[in-house]
C-alpha cells in the first residue's frame, strides 16, 4: 500500500536525519574531514547560501548561537520553520490530515521573496566589501 | 473542523480558511441579501478539492536541498512550490498539481546530486584512509 510505503520511506528519511545529527553533535565539520565539503565551493571557490550550514548546526547542537550565526545566520534564522515544516509533515503522516499539527502553508508571494533572499544572500556572501563581507562563513568571528 | 488544504483548525461556520486561504464551502456561499448597489461578486480564494486531498508544495524539502546539497536544482523547485501556492489560490487546481509535480521533480534531482556527491566523497575519504595505512606498513 502507498499510505505504509509512505511511512516507510518517512521512517527512513528521519533514521538518516537523527544519524545525520549525531555525526554533527560529534564531529566538527570545521576540523573533521568526514563530511563533504559544498560541491560549489569545491569547484568554483565560491560560498553558497549553505555554505557554513553544517558547521552552524554543530554550533546549535553545542548551544553556542553566537559561533553558529556567524557561519551562517540564514540558517539560523531558517531552522526553526524548516524544523516545524519536517515535524509537522512527519506527524500528519502519522496521525492523518487535521488531526496533526497545521501544515505550513505560505502565500506564493512569500515563497517568492525566500528564494530571492536566498539568492541574494549567496551573491552577497561572496562580495568583498564591507558589510556584506560579514556574511561570508566564519567571518564575524574575525572581527 | 479542519482545513483540507493546510490542516489549520478553522471555525465550523467559516468560509475560507484563514491561514492559507482555501474556499471551504463546496456550495458558493448564499448571496447578501438587501444590497443597495449590486456589486460584482469577487471570485473567491482557493480551488475545491476533495476532502482528505492536498497538493504538496514541497517546499521544505526544497529549502532543505538548497541550503544542504547546496545545488542550483533547489532554486526551480522553490520556484515551482511559490507557484503552487500561487495557483492554488488563485483556484488553478490542475496548474497546481502540475507545479507540484515539477517541484517535486527538482527536489528529487537535487536530492539525487547532493546524495551523489556524498557518495562520490565516502569513496574519497576511504581511499585516503587506505592509502594511508598501505604508507604506514
Amino acid at each position: 500500500m502507498l499510505e505504509t510505503w509512505n511511512r516507510r520511506l518517512l521512517a527512513a528519511l528521519f533514521g538518516i536525519g537523527a544519524v545525520g545529527v549525531i555525526l554533527l553533535r560529534v564531529f566538527d565539520p570545521a576540523t573533521s574531514r568526514i563530511f563533504p565539503p559544498c560541491p560549489v565551493w569545491y569547484l568554483t571557490g565560491w560560498y553558497c547560501p549553505g555554505c557554513g550550514s553544517l558547521r552552524a548546526i554543530h554550533q546549535l547542537l553545542h548551544g553556542n548561537l553566537q559561533v553558529a550565526w556567524a557561519m551562517n545566520p540564514l540558517t539560523v534564522i531558517l531552522l526553526p520553520f524548516i524544523s516545524y515544516g519536517l515535524v509537522s509533515h512527519a506527524v500528519i503522516a502519522i496521525r492523518g490530515q487535521g488531526h496533526g499539527l497545521p501544515r505550513l502553508f505560505l502565500p506564493a508571494v512569500w515563497i517568492r521573496a525566500l528564494c530571492a533572499v536566498i539568492v541574494l544572500y549567496g551573491i552577497a556572501r561572496n562580495l568583498p566589501f564591507y558589510p556584506v563581507n560579514l556574511l561570508a562563513p566564519g567571518a564575524m568571528l574575525r572581527f | 473542523m479542519f482545513c483540507p488544504q493546510c490542516g489549520a483548525s478553522t471555525p465550523d461556520n467559516a468560509v475560507v480558511c484563514m491561514q492559507c486561504g482555501r474556499n471551504l464551502q463546496a456550495a458558493p456561499p448564499p448571496p447578501l441579501q438587501a444590497a443597495p448597489y449590486q456589486v460584482t461578486p469577487l471570485p473567491t480564494p482557493g480551488v475545491i478539492l476533495p476532502p482528505g486531498a492536498t497538493v504538496p508544495n514541497y517546499l521544505v524539502f526544497a529549502i532543505l536541498t538548497t541550503l544542504f546539497c547546496c545545488l542550483p536544482a533547489g532554486i526551480p523547485a522553490i520556484v515551482y512550490a511559490a507557484q503552487v501556492n500561487g495557483k492554488l489560490q488563485a483556484g488553478d487546481l490542475a496548474g497546481a498539481q502540475q507545479a507540484s509535480k515539477n517541484a517535486k521533480l527538482w527536489c528529487l534531482i537535487s536530492l539525487g546530486l547532493g546524495l551523489a556527491v556524498v557518495v562520490i566523497w565516502g569513496f574519497l575519504v576511504l581511499a585516503g584512509v587506505l592509502t594511508g595505512i598501505s604508507h604506514q606498513n
